[in-house]
């Protein structure tokens, strides 16, 4: 921590607790958490400024190597732990950090309720596509067909699309990132901070035990370039190597085009724009899947609108302000009084 | 004889369920009994039997999958642990409320909340004194050994299915996750329609023709009427314990104290038993196999005949209570545990038992 004219100002160090981090070596785990260290330490915001919510899973063990306030709680519950956090205490910015199976299995209906309400919590969603603390089992984002020790044969469920639940359940934000891009990750969870409501942030990560490589056609160095689209709000949809491929929208669907062949050119490719209140584009981003489209990554949706614990204090505020009673003489003098003679 | 074999008790748990006749499995990954779910998935039962098994979404849709399946007159089981068992609570009270029979296996762990994976027997409260709300009882059944954990799930069908109740097996970490020889039981095929319908046909989803129509809830709004069934869960509850209580008994003939134990506290207390007799004290085991029904009379005529009762569990001291209140007085009743993921040693047992009990 650096003292700059009577201002302190942090580094991600400030926000690594001292204990052990027994996450597996080469686990994502480890990056997120770096990108997230970094994110917090340029918000302008001290420790104590920060919650820090987790639910049960190897994710979970987020808060214990924060920094910051912290609960570990309840598996799935931690939508809810926080929402209660916030509720109680809105002058905190609370992060709720979850696995896939944590957030979306029996965590399913905190999730989408949190996001319907917009309260104003950063939620970072890991999906790894598999339980790894316990070892092994099919999670709700695992895909159809995918082997593990409860499907040996391949599972016959269809996945959660994560950004999919987000906006059905009215979502104000949405951003992708990926474990291996730790500068991408911490762009939009600062992003994500800043966004008043709920901000869901899926990070795709790597199990390197039970799950490794799920995510490798996305990661790859080698073909990432091809296999992500970057999404910037006002700036075209470009991705390549060299930028010379671009999305348009036709016929009602979004297409990969070639810039220079058939006649596309840049002014043909689609302008991103995250605070459109329509989540038709939005979803169509977000459903963009390999190999016939890259994979959208940033923020692909940042709208502003109500959020909850701004409008409950407020309510609070003007039903106090309104109300006759200013003080407990008043209560005990209102409604049905009389005198005992 | 049957098949032999050398397995984990969580594997047997899966396998008698197959060979028992089991309809459907539901249930969510949760250490340390995963291993029920990922075997019975790995050996395929649906080929061989037609069984279904299932991953839920959580315990709460586990043991609600249960209340549907229970409601067609299905054999349906689910597994978990402690914590796992916790949100079932509800589920358990609207199936024991709805008199409908299924299996739930807990292999509990070191609470309360997360606490531990290690092994435990923390949940003796829960499972006998009820678990979720309301006036009802599980039948629980407590195995020590591998092999029981094969025997039970079996039995625990046919007394759910016998009372229309649900059935626990209460087991821990220790014989979940050990391995032992075990004879499996025999195949038994899973039951017809006709079965079905001859077993439960007043009460499933075998059609109404000949009967009454039946309709599978626990809720009742008149209180009048809510009594009488009160009434007639607590005539079964009588019932159950008049009829089902199993125990074991070992070296109580002579002897001048009895370690009251069950499950995996009662294997190590064996040892205990035999380290204490080489010392020339004379120690018997009881070891209830039905906590509930518990084995109230049993303990109740021991007591006229011995010195003293020392209750050993992986506890802060739970059954402990129902020793004291079938001794009722008569004679010294203790407590001996470790918790919290410990487990004791048969020594420290013998040493409690000496300080606490004996004198010395």
């Amino acid at each position: 921590m650096l003292v700059m004219e009577d201002q302190l100002v942090y580094t991600p160090k400030d926000f690594k607790s001292s204990n052990e981090v027994r996450w597996c070596p080469g686990c994502g785990d480890h990056a997120i958490m770096a990108a997230i260290q970094k994110a917090m330490a340029g918000l302008g915001k001290k420790h104590e400024d920060y919650a820090v919510i987790s639910g049960i899973g190897c994710s979970s063990r987020f808060p214990y190597y924060m920094s910051t306030y912290g609960f570990h709680t309840i598996h799935g519950r931690a939508a809810a732990i926080a929402s209660g956090v916030k509720c109680a205490n809105p002058e905190l910015s609370v992060w709720q950090i979850s696995g896939d199976g944590d957030a979306l299995a029996i965590g399913g209906n905190h999730f989408i309720h949190t996001i319907r309400r917009n309260i104003d919590l950063n939620l970072i969603l890991f999906n790894n596509k598999i339980y790894g603390l316990t070892k092994g089992q099919y999670s709700p984002t695992t895909d159809r067909g995918f082997v593990t020790k409860t499907s040996p044969f391949g599972t016959i469920e269809d996945p959660f699309i994560p950004g999919q639940l987000v906006l059905g359940s009215r979502g104000t934000f949405f951003a992708r990132a990926i474990d291996n891009n730790v500068k991408l990750c911490q762009e939009v969870c600062e992003e994500a901070a800043k966004h008043e409501g709920t901000s869901v942030v899926e990070v795709l990560q790597n199990c390197v035990i039970f799950n490794e490589g799920v995510h490798a056609e996305i990661s790859n160095p080698k073909t990432r370039a091809d296999n992500q689209l970057h999404l910037v709000h006002g700036k075209p949809m470009l991705f390549g190597k060299e930028n010379e491929k671009g999305i348009v929208w036709e016929h009602g669907h979004l297409k990969v085009v070639e810039l220079g062949k058939d006649g596309y050119t840049i002014d043909d490719i689609m302008i991103h724009d995250a605070h459109e209140p329509s989540r038709a584009v939005h979803m169509a981003l977000i459903n963009m899947s390999l190999p016939e489209f890259p994979v959208a990554m940033g923020v692909i949706r940042a709208v502003k609108t109500d959020v909850y614990d701004e409008m409950m204090v407020k309510q609070i505020e003007n039903v106090q302000a309104e109300s006759k009673i200013k003080n407990m003489d008043d209560l005990l003098n209102s409604g049905d009084t009389w005198v005992v003679e | 004889m049957g098949e032999l074999r050398l397995m984990k008790g969580n594997e047997v748990i899966a396998e008698a369920a197959i060979r028992c006749g089991c309809d459907g499995y539901f249930g969510y990954p949760i250490t340390p009994q995963s291993e029920v779910m990922e075997t019975l998935m790995i050996r395929r039962p649906w080929d061989e039997t037609g069984m279904v098994v299932l991953q839920a979404e959580s315990e709460v849709a586990s043991i609600n999958m249960l209340y549907g399946g229970a409601s067609t007159g299905k054999k349906v089981m689910t597994s978990s642990s402690s914590p796992g068992i916790s949100l079932m609570a509800e589920g358990l009270s609207y199936l024991a409320g709805a008199e409908l029979p299924c299996l739930v296996v807990n292999v509990q762990r070191a609470g309360p909340g997360l606490g531990t994976i290690q092994p435990s027997q923390a949940d003796y409260f829960q499972a006998v004194k009820g678990c979720g709300h309301g006036d009802y009882k599980l039948i629980v059944l407590a195995p020590a050994s591998v092999q029981e954990m094969n025997d039970f799930v079996d039995l625990g069908f046919e007394l759910a299915f016998k009372y229309k109740n649900p059935a626990m097996i209460l087991t821990d970490g220790v014989i979940g996750q050990m391995m032992e020889k075990v004879e499996l039981a025999d195949f038994k095929p899973r039951w017809t329609k006709e079965e079905i319908q001859a077993n439960c046909g007043d009460w499933a989803c075998t059609g109404k023709k000949d009967r009454k129509r039946h309709v599978s809830t626990s809720l009742e709004l008149d209180s009048e009427l809510m009594e009488q069934n009160n009434l007639r869960f607590q005539a079964k509850y009588k019932e159950i314990e008049e009829n089902e209580v199993r125990y074991e008994m070992i070296d109580c003939e002579d002897a001048d104290y009895i370690i009251v134990a069950f499950g995996s506290a009662a294997r190590i207390c064996q040892k205990s038993m035999q380290i204490a007799r080489e010392q020339g004290i004379k120690v018997g085991m009881l070891r209830p196999i039905t906590l509930f029904p518990f084995p109230t009379k049993t303990i109740e005529e021991l007591a006229g005949k011995v010195k003293g009762f020392i209750s050993v569990e992986m506890s802060a001291g739970q059954m402990v209570e129902d020793v004291k209140l079938a001794v009722n007085g008569k004679v010294p009743v203790e407590y001996f545990g470790r918790y919290g993921g410990v487990v004791p040693t048969p020594g420290e047992i013998v040493d409690a038992m000496k300080q606490k009990l004996i004198g010395g």
